[in-house]
This record gives structure tokens, sequence and C-alpha cells, in this order.
């Protein structure tokens, strides 16, 4: 057996590889087919591992938020600042109700001289527009006339040298003859202008003119020439005269109102002085408990910063600087003691205020008064019965906590987060305290959204249904790349649109200003102009009727909720379309198999069917649409302040800011590491948060209404 | 995507043929449906179906059988038009005429016509709604809303699918939570709520379970009484059980078309025998 050891020798390597033995290289056991896949599956795992990573940084500097949170709010109390704001609350309130009343009343007195001060108002508009129009020779002629009463006033100087006075007579009567010559050129261009009846449309001022008016107007801006001083225009002195007379009159009529306004106004006086001695004291209070508070921080820097340096003369400066940084703690006592002390006096000042405010209150007409006749005063008598209530339970609310407050009461963690969660303030960079509070972001961010889901869902789950369902196959190949195209603009250039043409659109039309210029390419074409004039003419008169109309500001939610659902509507409508097209064919087909039409198959089964899709649509529609930053940073008007609610719909004519907003707009000057940096972070996790749930939400329904074929 | 539907000017169908199913000469063997010299095409060039010349009989049940691809399904789908969602497709020569109308006139409503005609499909395809839904659709199309007038429509219609009994306790669950054999039988009574004279079934069972299969055709059976029965299958047997007359098709002509005892015993044509002994197809 031994001698035929050898032969078989090749024949086991043979067997240890097998009948099928793996070709190619190996490394580690591994092969070509083992590298591919890890390399594929390493390229999956290195975006999910980053994505971990992203979370993790985010949530730990933004959870280290509190912390810093509850020391600030630690120290605005030690400071006293809490118990000035306290009274301060008071003052606002107070303030508010002055403010209103004294509106209500300004606007009852100015209604008496309306008309005069509309005509005058009139004339002013229609003087700027003439001279926005002759501009160029309107300069001219106004230089040319002050160099002829310059030189009137050399001449005079110059009396007594003939040389001089010569020269001077040949120039002044060289710009006299310019002045001369301006003079009736402009008059022919200030006549033409006149003659254009779109300088009459007098921009916001409802005065409808006679035609004697008219002719009056026209003659005093002829003959206020430009560089003409004291243009006697008698017509309108008299409107003058006559509006101070009515006004003066009027003033007598109220002058019951006035006094107790005043009566009411005045009362706070004593208050708002010992508020104002309390904010010195507190603001000092909270300079020395902040520098205790960074002390060793500086400290620490200047040791750093002399170990660093080599010059020696600047290192025993900035040792002996560092020497000098005081750790010692303030006494917090002493510190809080002024505030302690003056409790009794804030308590008699206020009930002072309540009875003199309530007094003065009493006698005020109320809203329904007959001797109220404008609907502004109105208006704000309403809003001062609000503000009186608000005023009263201030008092009452101050009265009762303030001599309950103390310095040193920790603050509570619930408080720290609340002070964040449900801040109704976002105050940063300021010289008294900063507030973090996410409220009128969140309300902002979820109004705008919800404005441009509102604008958006009809839109495209309609135009979905059209392109799914009745679309021929050349609408479908136009209508889909077009709007799946607005996807692809920029949206800095929507935002960019929304600032320059949406937003003086709106602000146009909501003030019912709508014209076609009669210089623009629209106004040129004889029939469209006519159309186009039509729908302004409508377009204002539904204005009337818009909640929140007349807006006064460009750039408010609604222009930021309309570009929004337009930048939504692709997203909506792909996905909407998705579904309606997933819906399987047997149903449709089943459908028409029991004799329904094209409109009962669609409404009563394949958008029944596809509706889980459709919402799932409108949620990934809303993630978007929150998390969208630039269009509303231009155009949302950034505003930071929980809108008025009280408007009803029309809050949404008022700017706001957002969430994704104040981040893009705050974060590049805030220092790394400080607290404003991680409330911003902390904002981003809110997002980020509301973002994740959205999507979780629209997958789950997604999974579980699915429809099988 | 269904995009062109030529459908008829919504004028009704033309008065005296189609009418509600009491008619009085109903008697048994009447022609209903009168497929004369018929071709048709998908896409204008090719014929799929070549020289159709067939009469079916009321209340009997006609089976139509051949290989795949010979035409059966798509001259099933001619009779309630369902080929019209088809863009292109057409019949290019021949006329039918179901209950003495030609389908194809252009005064024909098409929606009315489906009325007339129910299908069963091949794979159930109940809508995702509850059972009660389903049965009612039909009839809820057609504008009916009165309750109990639905009501009954819906246990009548389960109660002839032999479903009744199973759902009745459960009409508001939905139908796509019932087994095969439960979905394709809750078609059916989504079918016949609406009371069509003709059923049209593209090979019902299919997708089912042998001990469903047999529970179909028993209602197969029943049903044959109140309607005229056309059913396409690949289940020769199943022809052979449930239908009193066979069309067999083969590469989209008719080649043998008889009482069923007939074809499936002493067919005439060879290659009629050639495919249910099963040497080709």
């Amino acid at each position: 057996m031994s001698q035929e050891a050898p032969a078989p020798a090749p024949d086991r390597r043979r067997n240890r590889r097998g009948a099928f033995p793996r070709k190619g290289f190996r490394v580690f056991g591994l092969g070509l087919q083992d590298f591919i896949r890890y390399f594929f599956g390493g390229n999956a795992s290195f975006a999910i591992i980053v994505l971990l990573l992203i979370c993790y940084f985010l949530a730990e500097q933004a959870f280290r938020f509190f912390p810093a949170h509850r020391q600030g709010l630690k120290i605005y109390r030690e400071a006293g600042q809490e118990f000035v704001d306290q009274i301060k609350s008071e003052l606002a309130a107070h303030s508010r109700l002055g403010g209103d009343l004294n509106i209500a009343y300004l606007s009852e007195v100015n209604a008496s001289s309306q008309r005069e001060d509309n005509l005058v108002r009139a004339l002013q508009a229609v003087q700027t527009a003439v001279e926005d129009r002759t501009g160029h020779l309107s300069e001219r002629l106004e230089d040319a006339r002050e160099t002829v009463e310059d030189l009137r006033d050399d001449l005079e100087d110059a009396a007594a040298d003939p040389a001089k006075t010569a020269e001077l007579q040949a120039a002044l009567a060289q710009a006299e003859g310019r002045a001369d010559a301006l003079a009736p050129q402009w008059h022919g261009e200030a006549e033409a202008a006149l003659d254009d009846p779109d300088i009459w449309r007098l921009d916001a001022n409802p005065v409808k003119l006679t035609d004697a008016e008219r002719v009056e107007i026209r003659d005093a801006v002829l003959r206020s020439e430009p560089g003409l001083d004291d243009v006697e225009l008698p017509f309108f002195d008299a409107l003058r005269k006559t509006s101070a007379d009515k006004k003066a009159a009027a003033r007598e009529g109220y002058a019951e109102f006035k006094t107790h306004l005043d009566a009411l106004r005045g009362a706070a006086r004593p208050l708002q002085s010992l508020s104002g001695d309390l904010v010195d004291i507190a603001a000092e209070n909270r300079q020395r408990l902040d520098k205790f508070e960074t002390a060793p921080a500086r400290r620490r820097a200047l040791l750093e910063g002399a170990e660093a340096t080599m010059d020696p003369e600047e290192r025993a400066r900035k040792l002996k600087m560092a020497e000098e940084v005081v750790m010692e703690a303030p006494d917090y006592d002493a510190l809080a003691r002024p505030f302690y002390d003056q409790v009794a006096e804030h308590g008699k000042l206020a009930a002072q205020v309540r009875a003199a405010v309530v007094t003065a209150y009493e006698a005020l007409p109320k809203p329904d008064d007959p001797a109220i006749r404008t609907p502004p005063g109105r208006e704000k008598l309403r809003a001062a019965a609000a503000d009186y209530a608000h005023l009263m339970e201030t008092l009452t609310r101050v009265e009762k906590t303030l001599p309950k407050w103390r310095h040193d009461k920790p603050v509570s963690r619930t408080r720290g987060v609340l002070m964040f969660f449900a801040g109704r303030d976002w105050v940063t960079n300021s010289s008294w305290h900063d507030f973090y509070g996410l409220l009128p972001l969140l309300t902002g961010s979820f109004l705008i959204s919800v404005l441009a889901l509102v604008v958006a869902v009809p839109f495209s789950v309609a135009s979905a249904i059209y392109v799914n369902q009745l679309a021929g196959r050349r609408e479908q190949n136009l209508i889909k790349p077009a709007i799946e195209f607005i996807q692809a603009i920029p949206s800095i250039v929507l935002g960019f649109f929304g600032i320059l043409v949406l937003g003086s659109f709106l602000r146009e039309w909501s003030q019912g200003q709508l014209h076609v210029s009669p210089h623009g390419f629209v106004g040129s074409l004889p029939v469209i102009r006519e159309i186009f004039t039509g729908i302004c003419g409508f377009l204002n008169w539904v204005a009337q009727y818009v909640p929140g109309f007349p807006m006064s500001e460009r750039l408010t939610m609604l222009n930021a909720g309309l570009l929004l659902a337009f930048m939504t509507v692709p997203t909506i409508f792909t996905l909407a379309e998705d579904a309606l097209n997933n819906v399987p064919h047997s149903f449709t087909e089943a459908s028409f198999a029991l004799g329904a039409s094209k409109l009962q198959t669609i409404l009563r089964v394949v958008v029944p069917s596809s509706l889980s899709g459709i919402v799932a649509a409108v949620l990934l529609g809303f993630g978007r649409i929150i998390g969208e930053t630039m269009v509303v940073l231009l155009v949302a008007g950034n505003k930071i302040q929980i809108p008025d609610f009280r408007a009803g719909l029309g809050v949404f004519a008022q700017p706001a800011h957002s969430m994704t907003g104040i981040i893009a707009q705050e974060l590049g000057e805030v220092d790394q590491g400080s607290i404003h940096w991680r409330a911003l972070f902390l904002v981003g996790m809110v997002l980020f948060t509301i973002s994740l749930v959205t999507n979780f939400i629209a997958q789950r329904i997604l999974a579980k209404y699915h429809v099988k074929a | 995507m269904e995009t062109a539907m030529p459908e008829a000017p919504p004028e009704t169908i033309p008065a005296a043929p189609i009418e509600p199913a009491a008619a009085p000469p109903d008697s048994r063997g009447d022609i209903v449906v009168e497929i004369d010299d018929v071709n048709f095409s998908y896409d204008r060039k090719k014929d799929v179906l070549r020289d159709i010349t067939m009469d079916i009989r009321r209340n009997e049940v006609t089976a139509f059988i051949g290989p795949s691809g010979c035409g059966k399904s798509t001259l099933l789908r001619c009779f309630n038009r369902m080929n019209d969602l088809i863009p292109g497709a057409a019949i290019t020569k021949g006329r039918i005429r179901i209950l003495d109308t030609n389908i194809y006139d252009p005064a024909v409503d098409v929606i009315e016509l489906r009325k007339h005609i129910g299908m069963v499909f091949q794979k159930y395809n109940p809508f995702p709604k509850s059972i009660y839904e389903n049965v009612a659709y039909g009839l809820r199309i057609q504008g009916i809303r009165n309750k109990s007038v639905l009501d009954q429509a819906v246990e009548e219609s389960l109660v002839a699918a032999g479903l009744w009994e199973e759902v009745k306790d459960r009409l508001d669950a939905s139908g796509l939570g019932l087994s095969g054999g439960q979905q394709q039988r809750l078609c059916i009574a989504r079918t016949i709520a609406v009371q069509p004279r003709i059923i049209l079934m593209d090979e019902p069972c299919s997708a089912l379970d042998p001990i469903s299969t047999t529970t179909i055709e028993d209602l197969i059976t029943r049903l044959k009484d109140q309607y005229t029965i056309v059913i396409v299958t690949h289940n020769m047997q199943q022809a052979a059980r449930v239908s009193d007359k066979t069309a067999f098709f083969y590469l989209g002509e008719l080649i043998e078309f008889n009482d069923t005892l007939q074809i499936f015993s002493a067919p005439h044509k060879r290659a009629t025998e050639d495919y249910i002994s099963g040497r080709f197809g």
C-alpha cells in the first residue's frame, strides 16, 4: 500500500476542492461577489449612519438648551426683572387702553372735517403725481428760480460795488430768461399730465371730486409752479381754515371725552415713575449677576491668553486682569431688597390707577353711544372695552402675585420647558432679558401651512383626477410635465416673485385699487383691455367682502401661503396621481360593467379607493410646506408676534414669522454654544419632529389602507 | 388609461327591443344574442376574430372553450362593449344583435346596454366597500336611494348568489375580507342585483379552489332558470358540467358550436376532438 501513496496525492488535492471548485480570487475567504455586495451595502448604511449622527447631534445640542434656559430664568428672577415685568404688564395694559381710546377720540374729531381734509389730501396727491410726471422739467425750473433768488440776494448785498452789480445784473437777467423760458414748457407738460385720467386716480383716498373741485385742484396745481414760494391758493386756504375751525368746534363737543381720556391716561404716571426706577435697579442687578455668572469663564480665558502670549508685558497685564475678575458671589438678598420695599408702594399706586381708570372709563362713551359716529371710532371703543377688561384682570392678578414674589424661589424644570413651548414672546439680543417662546413661530408656521394646504389640495387633487381619469394622452403629456416643472423653480425665485409681484397685487387688490394701466401692454389692446378692466372691477368688488382686507402690508401670511400652495401643488399632484393610478383596473372595469358612467366610476369607485393615498399625499405636502424656508423667510413679513386671532379669517392678512425662517435668519449671527444658539437648535428639533410624525403617519396610512389589486 | 371611450349620444336605447325581463314571449330557446359574421380587431390591422356566426339562446348556459388567445374572451367582451375601453378596438365586419338590437348602432346607449348585460370577471373584484354597498352599487348608480328597495334587492341578490346565510350578520364588513369564493359570489350578487338579461362570465372559477368552484358551478346551474349565461372557461370538465351549448374557438375562428353533449361525446371536427381530448392547447 505504501508504494501507492504518492499517486493519489493530486487526487486528494482535487477532492479537497470538491467537484465544483469556486473560481476567481479570494481574500480572507471572501470572493468578488461578497465585495460587490459589501460595497452596495456599505453605501446604504453610510446614509443611515449619517442620518443617525445628525439626529444625535441635533438632539444633543437642542436638549442642552433647557438647563441653560432655566439658568437664564433664575437670573431673571434674582435680578428682580420678573418683578418689574409684572408692573410693566400693568402699564402695557393701561397704555393700550389709553391708546385705543385716544384713536377713537381723534377719529371722532377728525371726522368733522373729513371732506375738507380729503380735498386737501387730494390736491397734494395730484400735485405729487404731476411733479413725478414732469420730474426733470420741474427740477430745472426749480433750480432756475433758486438761482434767480440767490442772485437777487447777492445783488442787494453788493449794492455798493457798481462793477459787481453790473455783472450780477447780467447774470440775473440770464437766469430770469431761463426761468421764463422753462415756465411755459412746464405748464404745457403739467396740463398734459392733468388731462390724463390716471393722475386723478387718488390712491386710498375715498373722496369723490365734483367737477368744480377738479377745476380748483387743476388751477391750484398749475399755479404752484416749482420754485415759487407763497403761492396764494384762496380755495385751499379757506378749506384749511374751515377744517381747523370744524375741528376746534368738534373738540369742544368732545371736551368731556377729552377730560376723562386725559384723566385716564395720566392716572398711571406715578406707577410709571416707580416702574422706571425699578427698571434701572433691575437692569443694574442683571449686569452684576451676568458678570458673576461669566466670571470663571472670563478668568479662564484671560489665563489661557496669558499662557499663550510670548510678550512678558502683555502676559503680566493679562494675569493682572485675571486677578481683578470679581469672583465673589453678590449678595442676592441685598439686590432684591429694593423690590420688597416697593411692594406696599406698588399696591397703593395700583389701587390709585384702578380707581382713576374705573371712574374715567365709566364716564366715557360706550361703543353703542349715538354720539360716536365714525366706524373706526366705534371699533376702537369696542377694542377699548376688551382692553379695559384685560387691564382690570392684570391689575387683580399682579396685586395678588406681587406680594408673593420671592427672588430666591427656585425655577422649576416644568416652568423652564413651558416657557419655551408655551412662551408667547421670542425676544433676542435684548438689553433686558431674552425670551425664547415658541408660540409665535409655531402659530406662524401652522397658519401659513394650513392656508397653503387649503388652497393647494383642491387644485392638486382635481388636476390629478383630471389627468389620471379624464384627460387624453396628449393632454396628459402636456399637463403632467408642466405641473412637475413647478418643482424645478428655485424657491428664491418664487420668493422674489412673491415680494415684487404677488405682494403688490394682493395689497392693491385688498384696497380695491386694481386697474389696468393704460401704458402697459394689456392697456394697449382694445378689447382685452375692456375685459381686464371688467375683471379688475369684479375683483375690487369682491375685495370688500374678503376678511382682513384692506391690508397695509405686502408681506403677509396670505402671500406666503399662496406661494407655498403653488410650490406644493406638484408634490400633492404627483402623489395623488400615483394613488389614483394604483386603483386596480378591475374596479373600474367592474363599475363600467354594471352600467356606471365615467363620472360615477370616478366619484364612487376610483376616488374612494385611492383616498388613503390622497390623504397621504396631502400629509406629505404638509411636511414639505412646514419645512420650506426661503419663501417664508422672504415673503411672510417676519414679524415675531402671535397673530391677532380676533380678526377671524382676516388673521391671514397679518405678517408672521416661522420656525424655519427664524433659524435661517438668526443662526448666522449667534455665538456658538450660546443659549440662543441652542434655542434655534431646539426649534429645529421641533420642526424635525413635526416632519417625522407627519411622514410616519402618511406612511402608516398608505400601508394600512393600501388596496391590493 | 381608457382615453377614448366612444360613447353613443345619450339618447336612450330604442324603445322596443330591450324591455324589462317580463316581456311576453319569454320562453326558453328564443334567440337572445345573434352574432352575424363578425370580425373584430384591436388595432384595425389584424383581425383577432374572424367570420363568427352563432346564436345564443334564452335561459341556456353557453360555454366558450378554446386555447389561450383564441378570441373567446374578446367575443364575450363584445357583448357588453367592454372592448370600447380599449382605444382602437372595434368590430370590423358583421353585426351583433342582442334582443333584436344592433348593439353597435350609434343610437345605442352603452351605459343602458351594460345595465342589461352583467359581467363576472376572471379575478373576483369586489369594490373596497362593505358587502352591502357592493351589492347596492349598481342600483345606487341608477339613482335608487330608497332604503327599503335597496335592502330588499341586496337580500334577494345575496340569496340568489347563495351568499346570504354566510354574510347576513356582517353586511357592513368590507367585501375584501371574504374568502376568494365568497368574493366571487359577491360579484355575482352584485351583477344580478341590477337584474340583467344576460350574464357574461369570463373564466369565473379560474382563481378559485375546487370547492369554491363547485359552489359557483351549482350557482350557475340555478341561475340558468332566470338568466341567459355565457361562460368562458379553460376547464373542459366545467364546460361539460354546467353548459347546454358549447362553442369551440381556435385561432380567432369558431370551429364548432353545438350541444354540449354532442361536442364532448362526438365532435364533428377533428380540431375539437384533439382539443377536448387534450392533444393540444
